[in-house]
């Protein structure tokens, strides 16, 4: 596949029109040549515009674009949970993914637990590679892509960048790099933990409603930033009406990318941009006016108790 | 916007897509029902194509069912004579056969619908043995109504309750000195207040012992809400009663200013979080893996039970004050238990 073949695929994507079951095919083995020299801990230099879950949102994931600059003026991290619950996972993935092959050092991808097999069965990417392929190979295609995504990043080793948070189980940032990532992710454990915690207003650890992952209080994550010689952790994986969230002293932001989330939630987005210096710059976005929205021919609505 | 009088083609509309809800709200529960979270033997009937619903309504089909039959159970058991149900709107619902089946004691139970759906409902228990079968043989069964010997089903429009639909119930054994229960699952609703509250003063004014239990939508204002209004309205579907009943304060004093003894309101959030058997906790997390957290919370906080009773006779509120929840949480040791990390 040449340069210009991928630039094709990106602009047909661009318009969220699909390519074919080879071309996602081909993609997804560039991209696994890309993800295979990434670390559990990819370093990433600022400035940089970190990105929270998508889900499908496509339309809405070209309104962060316009807000946020395109990919590759703008150095992109995006936290996880690109597919599953919007219409347009598929497209969604897929863009973000030829951006990654296209221009490697301009976005970095970290896998969320919807990146999952067992996840993507129940929330909508299962049936939305079926509905639109008429069969299962893309969705194989892209779990195995999964598999090789990086699971956290460090902004000038300053600012950690996580989809979930932390694991009990886990202290350094070394502890994060030996981990065997090349796998579905499990049910407990360090790997685990990181795509599915929760930071909450308790001291230490919590068990989590969700019933993967842990909870976890200020003072884990004091302790985790000075260990490690941190400012900030930044993840995503929680919903934030206000699009971003800062708790204890400013010591951990959730940042939230999908506008209108599940189109019923009725929440703004936010990115977060850093400079060269790390100060940064939150950008509140909402989701694309209905006329560019381009809805499915099948009246897409949202489920209500009735 | 232009202001514009609503036609009565804008209205035949919404009326058929009000009455659609009907069809929603069965497939909703069809689908908790296959998943495991309901046990009810009898929807299967009433909905042939089995449609899978995400976890999270799902959920929320299980926190409104076991919610409202606690409710209706503990007002069944109140010891203060015979006792009458009145489902206004009752749809596909399937509640009489299942409080019958579990033998529950009660002396009768209307279900009052739009014809369109008494028909259909009609020409399912016609159908189905099973389901005949409860209601009894010497039941005589009409195109659009049927009339048993402890169920009544007729037809009718509850805009006209007092003129139409009370004489209509009292002529099939409607009986005004017995404690009766009103059941609004998401009915009153989709009224002009001033429709719906007509009902709720005559039950005021004209029995001695009555109950209501509604289940419906609240905070119409707040971000969800109004997309929430939106999404609804692109479906020709108007929540008429939401604003002028918005919270839980207003949907206790919708009773209250009417004459009604008592009244309590609170959101789904707080029934399964304080209500629902840490046990069925445990079980319902299994069925499936619920990823939708804050939403779940959203939602959940956007449906309301409210119920209300009115009795003559002080010595009858304590029977009255017995139908209410159980407080799981209170008779736990913290729930979040902790473990240690370093």
């Amino acid at each position: 596949m040449g340069q210009s073949d991928l630039d094709g695929q990106i602009e047909k994507l661009r318009k969220c029109e699909l390519i074919s079951e080879n071309e996602v095919k081909e993609l997804c083995r560039k991209a696994r040549e890309v993800l295979i020299e990434e670390s559990n801990v990819q370093r990433v230099d600022a400035p940089v515009t970190i990105c929270g879950d998508i889900h499908g949102q496509f339309y809405d994931l070209k309104e962060l674009f316009k807000v946020g600059g395109d990919c590759p003026d703008t150095n992109y991290l995006f936290l996880g949970d690109f597919v599953d619950r919007g219409f347009y996972s598929v497209e969604t993935f897929l863009l973000l993914l030829a951006l990654k092959v296209r221009y490697p050092d301009r976005i970095t991808l970290i896998r969320g637990n919807h990146e999952s097999r067992q996840i993507t069965q129940v929330y909508g990417f299962y049936d939305e590679c079926l509905r639109k392929y008429g069969s299962v190979n893309v969705w194989r295609h892209c779990c195995e892509i999964f598999d090789y995504m990086s699971l956290s990043a460090i902004i000038e080793n300053k600012i950690f960048c996580v989809h979930g948070g932390l694991s009990p189980v886990i202290g350094s940032l070394d502890q994060i790099r030996t981990i065997d990532r090349k796998q579905e992710v499990p049910h407990d454990g360090a790997m685990c933990d990181l795509l599915w915690s929760d930071p909450d207003d308790i001291e230490g650890w919590g068990i989590s409603p969700r019933g993967a992952g842990y909870l976890f209080g200020g003072d884990i994550v004091a302790q985790f930033l000075q260990h490690n010689n941190l400012d900030l952790i930044a993840r995503a994986h929680q919903l934030v009406m206000e699009g971003y969230k800062l708790m204890f002293n400013n010591t951990i932001v959730t940042v939230w990318s999908a506008p209108n989330y599940c189109y019923r939630c009725g929440n703004v987005a936010a990115i977060l941009e850093l400079d060269d210096k790390l100060n940064k710059n939150y950008k509140i976005f909402e989701a694309a006016p209905q006329d560019v929205r381009g809805l499915p021919a099948k009246k897409p609505a949202p489920d209500y108790f009735l | 916007m232009a202001f514009r009088t609503l036609t009565d083609e804008d209205l035949s509309i919404q009326d058929h897509a009000i009455r659609g809800t009907n069809e929603d709200a069965i497939t909703s529960k069809l689908s908790a029902v296959n998943a495991g979270y309901i046990q009810d033997e009898y929807v299967k009937y009433f909905h042939k194509r089995p449609v899978k619903r995400s976890p999270l309504i799902n959920r929320g089909s299980y926190v409104r069912n076991k919610g409202l039959d606690t409710l209706i159970i503990k007002f069944l058991e109140i010891e203060d004579g015979r006792k009458q149900i009145i489902s206004l709107g009752a749809g596909f619902d399937t509640r009489y056969f299942n409080l019958k089946s579990s033998l529950r004691k009660f002396y009768k139970y209307f279900e009052i619908d739009f014809p369109e759906i008494t028909a259909k409902k009609v020409a399912i228990i016609r159908k189905n043995k099973t389901l005949s079968e409860i209601i009894g043989d010497d039941a005589r069964i009409g195109d659009t109504e049927i009339y048993g010997s402890d169920y009544c089903l007729i037809s009718g429009d509850l805009r006209d309750f007092i003129e139409d639909l009370i004489p209509r119930l009292e002529s099939n054994g409607f009986d005004r000195s017995l404690s009766t229960l009103f059941l609004s699952e998401c009915v009153m609703i989709y009224m002009d207040p001033t429709n719906s509250n007509k009902i709720v003063e005559w039950i005021g004014t004209n029995l001695n012992m009555a109950m209501f239990i509604v289940y419906e939508q609240i905070l119409p204002n707040d971000a969800f809400g109004s997309v929430m209004l939106q999404n609804l309205k692109y479906r020709n579907i108007e929540l008429r009663g939401i604003h002028a009943y918005p919270d839980l304060e207003s949907q206790k004093d919708r009773y209250l200013s009417r004459g009604w003894t008592h009244a309590e309101a609170i959101d789904m959030n707080e029934i399964y979080d304080l209500y629902i058997d840490p046990k069925e906790h445990v079980r319902i997390s299994r069925l499936e893996m619920l990823d939708e957290l804050e939403e779940w919370r959203l939602l959940a906080s956007h449906y309301c039970i409210a119920w209300a009773y009115k009795v003559s006779n002080e010595s009858q509120i304590v029977l009255y004050d017995s139908v209410k929840f159980e407080n799981y949480k209170e008779k736990l040791p913290d729930h979040s238990i902790k473990i240690t990390g370093d």
